[in-house]
């Protein structure tokens, strides 16, 4: 842990903000927009991560890819339509290097289907590389260490 | 129990996808009955004592590599009280402890050691003429081929390669034949009875309509040369294409829902890849009865084992690889098309959910309803060029009915 100036929290703080406001609420085309254009993006299980197995659940290497995943979910891929509720708690900032900051949070997102089921459908941590500019904090490197190994039917919206 | 219908294969009454009691009968008579299940890859048994758990239907399994360099398979099952003696994916042991009452079992499931076998203090233990070689592990029977380790309850199911057929043995020589890497794994429940995901898997009709993806991208259509390879009367099926001998046309204008029109990739080294067999063939789907499937879709390379979790509930298992000597360039090329396939994969998502629409569509009413497989005829038998067909799938239920009596 090291000592955090308050402006970095807050900065860092009000990302996860808008990347709830962005997913939950269904503005996926804004998604991309919290990244840089050369991020990393990338949904991997437990399972995988900790044997040091490269596989991902989801894998983007540029903000391009991201939007490829909003035109998936939004005019390609076959679905029942659902919604995801997250909480993010416990961020952590690890280090500060210039405008680099490399933190971690827990998540948790909560789905909820048509006909009402809801069930945690994801819960694990948040490693991120956040870039701070002028025009505020985006991610260049958001790594969703999800704790379960299993996906319940299929992920379509990201975590 | 079950009238099948009168049309033999071209029906599956829905009722063989909820009955607890046909449930009960598949697994006495399908997994557990004379056929080869797909267990594990040598490959990720590299050393003595390397085990990877398993399931055959409803039974846990442990497969395990012995100091003869032999791979056992025996039922996860402890012969003093049941308990399980491995909960772990894989790893490596020395020997299998249970840790109810420390019965201990070499990897080759003998029973080498039981607890106070002669009492504390000459008070108690096991009589005397309890005999250790009588308590071991139940065995499989096992066989490999390129690598891909199989199992049997049977013992009077044919030699593998056999089972198999020539057809199935040839991609598998063409997929498994260099050291394999595992780069990891995908598990995924599905809302849906098991046979649902395996007509799903080996059904080129649904592959280039559901799942837009293909046809947009022009990853996999009709309109490419291809075609479906059955072994054993239908039990066993391949679907393969070449991408190269796509021809224009064919999907535009039809009102097919499957090609979205003015969509294009913002990244399409999504989709870069490299013509790694000389065949041609970009996309080959082959399901191996009774719930196993070996994919190739461009550069990804999967095993998928669809293991039952009740009527109503199942789990596919997949097992993604490339191959020891990838370059770099390649094993990037796999690792980014591997967004093509898994839970979240650009064209497998799709199957994620269509089971569990037909799981609650066939439901009540249903269970007196049968499903229709009339696409490309009647009849069970493979085919070059068209791949409009339902061949595989009433191969399948061949099968089936043929295990199940019906």
């Amino acid at each position: 842990m090291v000592t955090v100036p308050e402006e970095i929290r807050r900065q860092i703080e009000d990302l996860h903000a808008r990347y709830i406001r962005v997913v939950d609420d269904g503005q996926w085309e804004e998604w991309p927009q919290l990244f840089t254009e050369t991020c990393v993006y990338k949904i991997i299980t437990r399972e995988n991560f900790d044997q040091g197995l490269p596989l991902s659940v989801m894998e983007c290497h540029s903000r391009g890819m991201l939007q490829d995943r909003v035109t998936g979910l939004r005019s390609i891929n076959v679905f029942e339509p659902h919604r995801y509720l997250h909480q993010i708690s416990g961020l952590s900032i690890e280090s500060i290097s210039g405008h680099r900051i490399l933190c971690k949070s827990n998540y948790l997102v909560i789905r909820t289907m048509l006909d009402g089921n809801m069930s945690i459908f994801s819960a694990g941590v948040y490693l991120d590389q956040v870039a701070l500019s002028s025009e505020g904090a985006r991610f260049e490197q958001r790594l969703v260490v999800a704790d379960s190994r299993r996906i319940e039917t299929l992920l379509v919206l990201p975590l | 129990m079950l009238q099948w219908p009168a049309e033999g294969v071209t029906r599956s009454p829905y009722r063989v996808m909820s009955d607890p009691e046909i449930y009960s009968l598949e697994q006495e008579r399908i997994f557990r009955g004379p056929v080869w299940n797909y267990l594990c890859l040598e490959a990720e048994l590299p050393k003595t004592g390397g085990f990877r758990t398993t399931y055959i239907g409803d039974t846990p399994i442990i497969v395990a590599r012995d100091k003869d360099a032999a791979v056992n398979a025996m039922v996860n099952r402890c012969a003093h009280k049941g308990a399980m003696l491995c909960v772990e994916a894989g790893g490596t042991r020395q020997n299998f402890t249970c840790p109810y009452h420390n019965w201990t079992y070499d990897l080759a499931g003998n029973l080498r050691g039981v607890a106070f076998q002669h009492g504390v203090a000459g008070q108690g233990g096991m009589p005397a003429d309890f005999d250790l070689a009588q308590h071991g592990l139940e065995r499989l029977r096992t066989e490999t081929f390129q690598g891909l380790v199989f199992g049997t309850f049977s013992d009077s199911v044919e030699p593998l390669e056999q089972y198999l057929g020539p057809g199935m043995l040839a991609n598998l020589r063409r997929v498994f034949h260099k050291p394999l890497e595992v780069l990891g794994y995908h598990h995924q429940t599905l809302e849906n009875n098991w046979k649902l995901y395996m007509e799903n898997s080996r059904d080129p009709y649904h592959a280039t309509i559901l799942h837009t993806f293909y046809a947009t991208f022009k990853l996999n259509r009709l309109t490419m040369d291809g075609g479906i390879t059955i072994e054993h009367g239908g039990w066993h099926s391949m679907n393969y294409s070449k991408g190269a001998t796509m021809r224009e046309g064919g999907y535009e204008g039809t009102g097919i829902r499957s090609v979205v029109e003015n969509v294009g990739l913002a990244d399409p080294s999504l989709i870069a890849g490299r013509q790694e067999f000389d065949d041609g063939i970009t996309v080959a789907v082959q399901s191996l009865f009774p719930s196993c499937v070996n994919q190739q879709i461009y550069n990804t390379l999967a095993l998928r084992q669809i293991v039952p979790l009740g009527p109503l509930r199942s789990e596919l298992h997949w097992t993604i690889f490339g191959y020891a000597d990838d370059d770099p360039e390649l094993r990037t090329m796999r690792l980014k098309q591997s967004n093509l396939i898994g839970p979240a994969g650009f064209v497998s998502i799709d199957d994620g959910v269509i089971g569990e629409w037909v799981q609650r569509g066939i439901g009540g009413r249903g269970a007196e309803a049968s499903s229709i497989m009339e696409m490309g005829g009647r009849e069970i038998a493979s085919t070059t060029g068209s791949r409009a067909t339902e061949a595989t799938l009433r191969g399948f239920w061949q099968g089936y009915r043929s295990l199940m009596g019906w």
